[in-house]
């Protein structure tokens, strides 16, 4: 294996390789820090270019873009609270508030060191053990990915902030916008109210940059321009010493675990990943209340397992030819384009090509973690841009995200709806996260419980008694079962003090 | 020291924007090689596919549109416009200007979604360009520990065990069609269960969840070779080129012949003139060696239709799933 991945050094540390990889990494950087510009789209459209190159060639790009287009999406999130792609939506919870506390480059320093490691950990572990993790992919049906999912639904508790009916609330209009057009399964239209324009529904994107995006522009258009921020420049900090990093090492490895375990199955992908890493880290972390106003580690956990995702997606398509998410069903597409079968002989029938693979995402990993912060001092001074220029350009580039992912004004529209929406939630005080969960999942749920019921005619037993299922659930009910004692814990403790009080006063 | 670093930077910076104009250079080569008289085509023309990135119907598309491109001297963009069974994408077509600068690529998904109530049009609402490949390797897979390993044993073990072989599909697709083709023929009863696309059917496969997955050939090459799966036919007329070993449906005793039609079709209201240039360029197309080369990778037979010929293809099959969907309501 040493050797193999040697010659894949070899056969990629080329000056083209090496500039295919820096030039996949730029772009890739460029199209994930721009909102509604994604991974995804900058593999679709350089795919095509790759068609007349040699393989080797033509993958150190992709896995370039791959690894810069899921990195650059921390950029957006940490200093503008716009998530360049669903990847990096739980970035925005603490890199945010860290940048008005003036920590931008704090924020930055963490969030880049732990997209580098996540990334790492993940790459090694495809590397080493890609096909019995790919077996262990195969051991997730219907059955099991509705556990999961309820599982992970029931993390909406953990993100509610102060209402947890508000929270569930949330969730639930998430999951009934996911209704919205063509049924799972049968592809019966519904809710589109005879209108045929609705009957794709509404994609992830536009609901994503709306809720999170153009509702935080409509916010700052509100104040008015003396209330900007003002951010001395001379005064931001870098620096993070070692034992700072050193304190996030156990936050990390978990973090990144959960990113690599989320990627692996095909079909949850990335939006999800981030999300459940962060509620993972504020649960188990001793001062939750601090979350949401700025700790690392917030943003550690967030960017670690969404780069983690990385390799957890490659492992089901190198070592089995299964696409787990959209960008890998693209490479997917790129392999056999250049007369590779992707599949179980992958490894053996073309080692060198998956070498030079794994050879350049360990390259692109590197280059990402120098183009930021080379970069990084740049970024943070987007700060000092008026936001009277500033928001009208991002406005322009999320309405160009919209519209390029499907190439349909009806997305345009959906945009703005969703911006509208997220305005009046914030107003009111209704969380944004749940909802984009509840969309990301409902569909998912629905799917997986229908197959469910299919392959076992109508039983319902099965979702209980297959191992895997059971354990999630359990865990399910464990989970809510802990919030609910801790609350009712906290209550109780205010309580008696407030009954201590009142028997001192006396 | 910050200096030496800031020239680096912009060196990297200046390096890949080089190797980008380089690649774009590359592409566009081909517009110096226009060879159209009338004028069309003037800019680029967006294909439309109502399928997913990376899927057989994408690649094939997109293999086609590459060849097309040094025919025409116009880049095809690709654009992928998925949702409701690939009604989004088609109705997309349908309903944009007919100036042959929108074209659509889609297969027989587009006629079954008419049979089943999810659109109001099929092909000859709009204005067929051709077919540049046909999909002959349809097949039926099962995973080598299986009890049955040919088509007439699945159909003896099948009718012992009605309702317990189960076979992966999506509900309303070609498979679907196959599946409810082989129930009306032999009489057996399959449990047929939704699993999603062509990877997830593979997941399903290899993780003993089903017993028999619908697919073609061509994407489960990698698992046929390594015998991790075993083919128990193929629905053509006569053995594949390429898998010779494969015998046919119809050699054991079922009569199915499924042709998977991949088409190119114009607004209804586009000129005959630029439908007749682009169908022309289809054809020389897919004579070219790259192509014949790209598709027969995949195992499929590169076949060009002109427009005559490829809506009687497409009422045949119309007819035979319109037939097939009246003898299966209810069921």
């Amino acid at each position: 294996m040493v050797e193999m991945l040697i010659s894949g050094f070899a056969s990629i540390l080329t000056l083209k390789g090496i500039l295919l990889i820096m030039g996949g990494v730029i772009l890739g950087l460029i199209f994930g820090s721009i909102p509604g510009l994604t991974a995804t789209m900058a593999i679709a459209i350089c795919l095509p270019i790759t068609f007349g190159m040699d393989p080797i060639d033509g993958m150190a790009l992709l896995m370039g873009l791959y690894i810069g287009g899921v990195s650059g999406g921390l950029i957006p999130a940490i200093l503008l609270k716009l998530p360049g792609t669903p990847s990096s939506i739980a970035t925005t919870f603490d890199g945010y508030p860290m940048a008005r506390n003036g920590e931008a480059g704090k924020a930055f320093s963490f969030a880049i060191v732990a997209s580098f490691l996540g990334g790492l950990l993940s790459i090694l572990v495809l590397i080493m053990i890609a096909p019995p993790l790919g077996k262990v992919a195969l051991r997730f049906g219907p059955f099991e990915y509705f556990a999961i999912i309820i599982f992970a639904l029931s993390l909406i508790s953990s993100l509610s902030g102060k209402s947890l009916a508000k929270g569930m609330m949330a969730g639930l209009l998430g999951i009934s916008f996911a209704m919205v057009g063509a049924a799972p399964i049968d592809a019966f239209p519904r809710f589109t109210f005879g209108n045929s324009a609705m009957d794709a529904g509404f994609s992830l994107l536009p609901v994503l940059i709306g809720l999170f995006a153009i509702s935080e522009i409509l916010i700052n258009a509100e104040k008015t321009v003396k209330d900007n921020l003002k951010v001395n420049m001379k005064k931001i900090s870098y620096k993070v010493s070692l034992k700072e990093y050193l304190g996030q090492g156990w936050n990390w490895l978990r973090s990144s675990l959960i990113g690599l375990g989320i990627g692996i199955l095909p079909g949850i992908g990335g939006g999800t990943s981030n999300i459940l890493a962060y509620v993972a880290a504020k649960n188990s972390s001793k001062n939750p209340e601090k979350f949401g106003k700025g700790v690392p580690d917030g943003v550690v956990a967030s960017e670690s397992s969404n780069n983690a995702a990385i390799g957890g997606a490659l492992v089901p398509l190198i070592s089995l030819g299964i696409p787990g998410d959209t960008v890998t069903a693209l490479l997917l597409g790129g392999l056999v384009l250049h007369g590779l079968q992707p599949g179980p002989l992958l490894i053996q029938n073309n080692g060198d090509i998956v070498y030079a693979i794994f050879a350049a995402l360990l390259v692109a990993n590197v280059f990402m973690i120098l183009f930021l912060f080379l970069g990084m001092r740049g970024f943070v001074k987007m700060l000092s841009i008026p936001q009277n220029i500033l928001m009208p350009v991002i406005l322009g580039l999320c309405v160009v995200g919209a519209y390029g992912e499907n190439g349909r004004v009806f997305d345009v529209g959906a945009l703005f709806f969703f911006g509208l929406l997220g305005y009046l939630m914030v107003k009111y005080g209704f969380p944004l996260t749940p909802l984009v969960l509840g969309f990301i999942l409902g569909p998912l749920l629905e799917t997986n419980l229908r197959r469910g019921l299919m392959l076992s005619q109508g039983d319902f037993m099965p979702f209980l008694t297959s191992p895997i299922a059971a354990a999630f659930l359990i865990f399910t009910v464990g989970s809510i079962g802990l919030k609910i004692y801790s609350n009712w814990k906290k209550k109780r403790n205010a309580r008696t003090q407030q009954f201590e009080l009142l028997e001192g006063e006396q | 020291m910050k200096g030496i670093w800031k020239k680096i930077t912009f060196g990297a910076a200046a390096i890949a924007l080089a190797a980008g104009l380089g690649a774009c250079a590359e592409s566009d080569q081909a517009e110096g090689e226009s060879n159209s008289s009338s004028g069309y085509p003037e800019k680029p023309i967006e294909v439309i596919v109502p399928a997913g990135a990376g899927g057989d119907t994408d690649l094939n598309t997109r293999i086609m549109a590459k060849a097309m491109e040094d025919e025409l001297g116009k880049p095809l963009v690709v654009t992928n416009v998925t949702g409701a069974g690939g009604t989004t994408g088609t109705q997309k077509v349908k309903d944009a200007k007919p100036d042959g600068y929108t074209v659509l690529a889609f297969h027989n998904s587009m006629l079954l979604n008419k049979i089943y109530g999810l659109a109001d049009y099929t092909y000859s609402d709009l204005k067929v360009a051709g077919v540049g490949v046909l999909d002959q390797s349809n097949t039926f897979v099962v995973s080598k520990d299986s009890k049955f390993k040919n088509v007439e044993e699945m159909i003896d073990y099948a009718k012992e065990n009605p309702k317990k072989v189960t076979v992966a599909t999506e509900v309303g697709s070609m498979t679907y069609m196959q599946i409810l083709q082989i129930q009306e023929e032999t009489g057996v009863e399959f449990n047929i269960v939704d699993v999603g696309g062509a990877s997830d059917k593979i997941t399903a496969l290899l993780g003993g969840r089903v017993d028999i997955v619908p697919t073609s050939l061509g994407l489960v090459q990698g698992y046929l070779e390594s015998g991790d799966f075993v083919a128990l036919g193929v629905m053509a007329e006569e053995r594949l080129e390429d898998a010779p070993d494969i015998p046919t449906f119809q050699e054991q005793g079922v009569d199915l012949v499924v042709d998977k039609v991949f088409l190119w079709a114009f607004p209804a209201d586009t000129p005959d003139e630029i439908v007749a240039t682009f169908t022309e360029a289809m054809s020389k197309a897919v004579e070219s060696k790259e192509y014949q080369e790209e598709i027969k990778k995949s195992w499929l037979n590169p076949t060009y239709l002109n427009p005559e010929e490829a809506s009687k293809k497409l009422s045949e099959v119309e007819a035979e799933y319109q037939e097939l969907h009246e003898l299966t309501e209810g069921q």
